[in-house]
């Protein structure tokens, strides 16, 4: 068995940004969740719910900071968050009563699903895990959750990447729809 | 010319059976790979170019055959040292040609595309043995000249030119007087492309 040598690594870590990419992730970052953030507080509010999830904090690394990567793609994002939505509701009804099964069914299950269609997404992993530790506020939605905060939620967040990416000259997004 | 510098054109399928064979999931689109890899080419070939220099990669000492020797001595000389050409020596010791198996097979009458099946065949149905007329000649009958040659300094760009402009496989590494340095082939010029990475 090989493992130590396996552990020591075998290349270097790719170089940093320019500053101008540090700049555009900025941009995007700040203006997506902004925009997820006020309309929470315009629209969602009204209907008592909570827009804004941790997640998404993931997702804007990606969709604003790591945008050639696949895991960045429309498909992932949006396939990856309400799958991961859905597996979580369904964890919790299934063994919500022992929190620490439902959690590590949900994400695990999650992580399953995102890869067999092809929609991995690593923010649907947390997304998966908030159906089950987010509390009552979250339960209550039921499989709603999918919908609101998560599947509009995200739906925001590629809007916006779809705008500022494309107009930084030197990036373009998505490389692919489906 | 620009045609033969092109990188090994990769298509997408390529790049997909590739991430399959890799297994796990790798954060990484074909099309952003296939970028990468073309312009990694380009940077990579220019290094080699700008950089490297005839005498890093010549092979040295280089086997020298005399004019003054016969086919058959000369024969015999590069069949020992396993060479399929070599450069030709004057009584000075300055290079004055170059010989190949090409310069045999002309001599014998074969056109300069033919190869060892040709004799074979020749042999076999002319039923007379082509190789006997090489006796009581000489290498300097027969040996391609004026020898095409570079310097121990010459880049590697312009040996691969002189390599592509003559048609020519093989090439000698001259100091200033003309006194034989090294050799490189098309051989050692492909295989120092892997070197350092």
């Amino acid at each position: 068995m090989n493992i130590f040598g396996k552990m020591k690594g075998t290349t270097q870590s790719p170089p940093r940004v320019g500053s101008s990419e540090v700049v555009w992730s900025w941009i995007g970052a700040f203006l997506g969740i902004a925009l997820v953030g006020s309309f929470q507080s315009l629209i969602v509010d009204s209907i008592d719910r909570n827009l804004l999830i941790g997640s998404f904090g993931a997702t804007a690394v990606l969709v604003y900071g790591a945008i050639r990567s696949p895991l960045a793609q429309p498909r992932n994002v949006l396939g990856g968050h309400v799958l991961s939505a859905i597996v979580g509701v369904l964890s919790f009804q299934i063994a919500g009563d022992i929190t620490w099964l439902a959690a590590a069914l949900a994400v695990s299950t999650a992580i399953a699903l995102m890869h067999v269609t092809k929609t991995l997404h690593p923010p649907g992993g947390a997304t998966a895990l908030i159906a089950v530790i987010g509390g009552d506020s979250i339960h209550n939605l039921g499989y709603f959750y999918a919908l609101i905060p998560v599947g509009l939620g995200a739906i925001l967040l590629l809007a916006v990447a779809l705008v500022v990416n494309n107009m930084a000259g030197k990036r373009r997004y998505p490389e692919f729809w489906l | 010319m620009k045609k033969q510098c092109d990188p090994l054109m990769l298509t997408d399928d390529d790049i997909l059976d590739a991430m399959q064979a890799l297994q796990g999931y790798v954060d990484i689109t074909p099309g952003t790979f296939k970028e990468i890899y073309s312009i990694s080419y380009d940077l990579a070939l220019k290094r080699i170019r700008s950089l490297g220099k005839a005498e890093e990669i010549m092979t040295a000492p280089v086997h020298c055959l005399n004019k003054e020797m016969s086919l058959t001595e000369a024969a015999s000389f590069m069949a020992e040292h396993g060479i399929s050409g070599a450069p030709v020596v004057d009584g000075k010791g300055i290079v004055c040609g170059v010989i190949s198996e090409k310069d045999f097979l002309r001599k014998m009458g074969l056109p300069t595309t033919a190869g060892i099946m040709s004799v074979v065949g020749e042999c076999l149905t002319v039923n007379k043995c082509l190789v006997s007329g090489l006796r009581d000649h000489y290498v300097h009958e027969i040996m391609s000249q004026p020898p095409i040659s570079a310097r121990e300094e010459t880049t590697l760009a312009e040996i691969s030119q002189l390599f592509t402009n003559h048609s020519i496989n093989r090439i000698p590494i001259c100091n200033m007087d003309g006194f034989p340095l090294g050799i490189i082939t098309r051989s050692d010029l492909v295989s120092s492309m892997c070197q350092t990475v």
